[in-house]
Order: structure tokens, then C-alpha cells, then sequence
């Protein structure tokens, strides 16, 4: 391992460096591996004339509905559902607090909350 | 009669049919398609793999995974997005890099090799040329991964500036600015054991 006469350029050593590694050909792909890329391809071989992805299964579902524009459809369907359904027990009369069964808000209101309770049955 | 002739050509040499196109078909259920790239990809993900590892076998294995994930991939695949070998060199690449990166670091240096059953001036060499192979690819791997692309794309396939700067998607003064980082973190990295490796330094 001589050293040169002047200062060593770490550029040009590293140039050499891969240089030389570069230059080594390495053995070529062997009949073993080609066969087993090709065996690989064919177990992942999508069907003919249609891509098979191994979709999420969130997309498996919005396509088994019909897509995005389906999904839109039924959530704006269910909100209108919702909200006539809303307006029909309105016009019932019924109290919706205490239809959905606001507990917390109805004992409040009437003064029963648990210690009240506690205190009625002694 | 040009046509023709290219018409029955095998698909892996018909340069009318890109990788993407071939891709594509693969994604549609050919399987000659498949063929086609394993010829045409293999080869120079292997010589790739390889170059980085010093391995065969190990180079092997990370190209049957890179391939494995690029038929995964295939039906998901857009066209114009990226080339399929650059993909290709990028997966490889990483595969590499983390198995570089598990490595134990033992055999870098000549003193941590052992003795050569064999004693004479060429099996030292080899020994040698072992040694800074296994010290190179240490340092390399442990570069930036665009760092690290840049490098290689340019010293081990040869790609241009401009080639890499459009693999890369950067510019071509960008490219420069990697590879010469690139190397001044090689230098900073076997600061000290040029010599050992048998270079003038």
C-alpha cells in the first residue's frame, strides 16, 4: 500500500472503488430463480382479460353496492329516511326527548336524579 | 415486412411493447406477458442485487421478492406514473439495503478475515478484493436512500444525468448534488482503511 507523493484525492479513490466494483460481472440469473419468478407470476396471474386486485375489503364492499356513486345514493337516502322519520314521530305529539330516552336530561328536569332517589327509599 | 417480422418477434424482444405495456397484459391475465419481463427484468435486477450484496443466493431471494411484489402490484398499476425498471431498481434497492443493514459488520476489514487455506499472492488478492467489495456495500448501504440511487444508477448501470434526474424526479443539478454527497459520505465512511483495502490513499 504505497502512499503518493502528494495529498490523496478521496474522490478519485472512491471513483476507483466503485469503478471496481462495478467491473465485477457477479454469476447471471440461474435457471432456478427464472423458474421460480415465473411460478410466482403465475399463482398471482390475474383472470384473463380482468385485473384481480386483492382490493381492502372497505373496497370490496363499495363495489359489491355499486360503487362510489351507489354509496353516495344510499347515505343520502338513509339521511332523508332519518329525517322524515324525525318529522312523523314530531307529528305524533311524542315527546322526542323522552322517546330516545334522554334519562340524564328527564331526571335533571324533574328533580329525581339518583340521590333523590337514594333518599325516597330511605 | 418490417412489421411482420416484429409481429413475431418473442414478446421480451419486441422494442414495440414497453414493460408497462407488458405489465398491463400481465394484468389482464397473460401469461406470456410474465415471461416477457421475467427475461427482460431478471437479469439486470440480479446483476443488481448482487452488485450490492456479493451474495448469489441472497441475491436471488431479493429478486424473487421484487418480482413477487411487482405481480402483486401489477393490476394496480397506472401508466406514465413511473417505469416499471425504475421501480424495479428502487425495490431491489431497499431489499438489499435492509439486509445489508442486518448484516453483522464482521469481514469488512482484512484483519477480521480469515487466513486463506490457500496462501498464495492471488488467493491474498481475492481475499483483498473480498474485503473492499464487503467494505463498499457496507457504506453504501448505509447512504441516503436518494443518495444511494443516484450513486449507483450512475456507477453501476451507467445512466446519465438527465436519466437519473427523471428516475429520481429531481433536477438534474439535484442529481449532481447526490452523487457528490453521496461520495464525500463513501470517503468520510472509509476515512482511514483505503490503504488497508489495498488502495493508494
Amino acid at each position: 500500500m504505497t502512499r503518493g507523493p502528494h495529498a490523496p484525492d478521496p474522490g478519485k479513490t472512491i471513483e476507483e472503488m466503485l469503478d471496481d466494483l462495478a467491473a465485477d460481472p457477479g454469476p447471471g440469473p440461474s435457471a432456478d430463480l427464472m423458474a421460480r419468478v415465473l411460478a410466482d407470476a403465475q399463482t398471482h396471474l390475474p383472470a384473463p382479460g380482468g385485473a384481480v386486485a386483492a382490493a381492502p375489503w372497505w373496497r370490496q364492499m363499495v363495489q359489491g353496492i355499486g360503487g362510489w356513486g351507489a354509496v353516495g345514493g344510499l347515505m343520502a337516502a338513509t339521511v332523508t329516511g332519518f329525517v322524515v322519520g324525525l318529522g312523523a314521530l314530531d307529528s305524533t305529539g311524542a315527546d322526542l326527548v323522552w322517546t330516545l330516552g334522554y334519562d340524564d336530561y328527564y331526571d335533571a328536569e324533574l328533580g329525581l336524579d339518583a340521590f333523590g332517589w337514594a333518599l325516597e327509599e330511605g | 415486412m418490417q412489421f411482420a417480422e416484429t409481429m413475431t418477434m418473442p414478446l421480451d424482444a419486441r422494442p414495440d411493447v414497453d414493460d408497462a405495456a407488458l405489465l398491463a397484459r400481465y394484468a389482464r391475465g397473460d401469461a406470456a406477458a410474465a415471461r416477457a419481463l421475467t427475461i427482460r427484468l431478471v437479469p439486470r435486477a440480479q446483476a443488481q442485487a448482487f452488485r450490492m450484496l456479493g451474495d448469489a443466493t441472497e441475491a436471488e431471494d431479493v429478486v424473487q421478492e421484487a418480482m413477487l411484489r411487482l405481480w402483486r402490484i401489477a393490476p394496480e398499476w397506472r401508466e406514465g406514473e413511473a417505469q416499471v425498471s425504475t421501480w424495479l431498481y428502487r425495490v431491489v434497492s431497499n431489499l438489499c439495503t435492509d439486509r445489508l443493514r442486518k448484516r453483522p459488520r464482521s469481514g469488512m476489514a482484512l484483519e477480521d478475515v480469515a487466513e486463506p487455506e490457500d496462501p498464495s499472492p492471488g488467493a491474498e488478492a481475492r481475499l483483498q478484493e473480498t474485503a473492499r467489495h464487503a467494505a463498499l456495500r457496507a457504506a453504501i448501504s448505509d447512504l441516503p436512500e436518494r443518495q444511494r440511487m443516484a450513486l449507483t444508477l450512475r456507477h453501476f448501470e451507467g445512466a446519465s444525468n438527465p436519466e437519473i434526474a427523471a428516475a429520481l424526479g429531481v433536477s438534474v443539478e439535484a442529481v449532481e448534488s447526490l452523487t457528490a454527497r453521496a461520495k464525500r459520505a463513501l470517503a468520510q465512511a472509509l476515512k482511514g482503511r483505503v490503504a488497508a483495502l489495498g488502495y493508494e490513499g
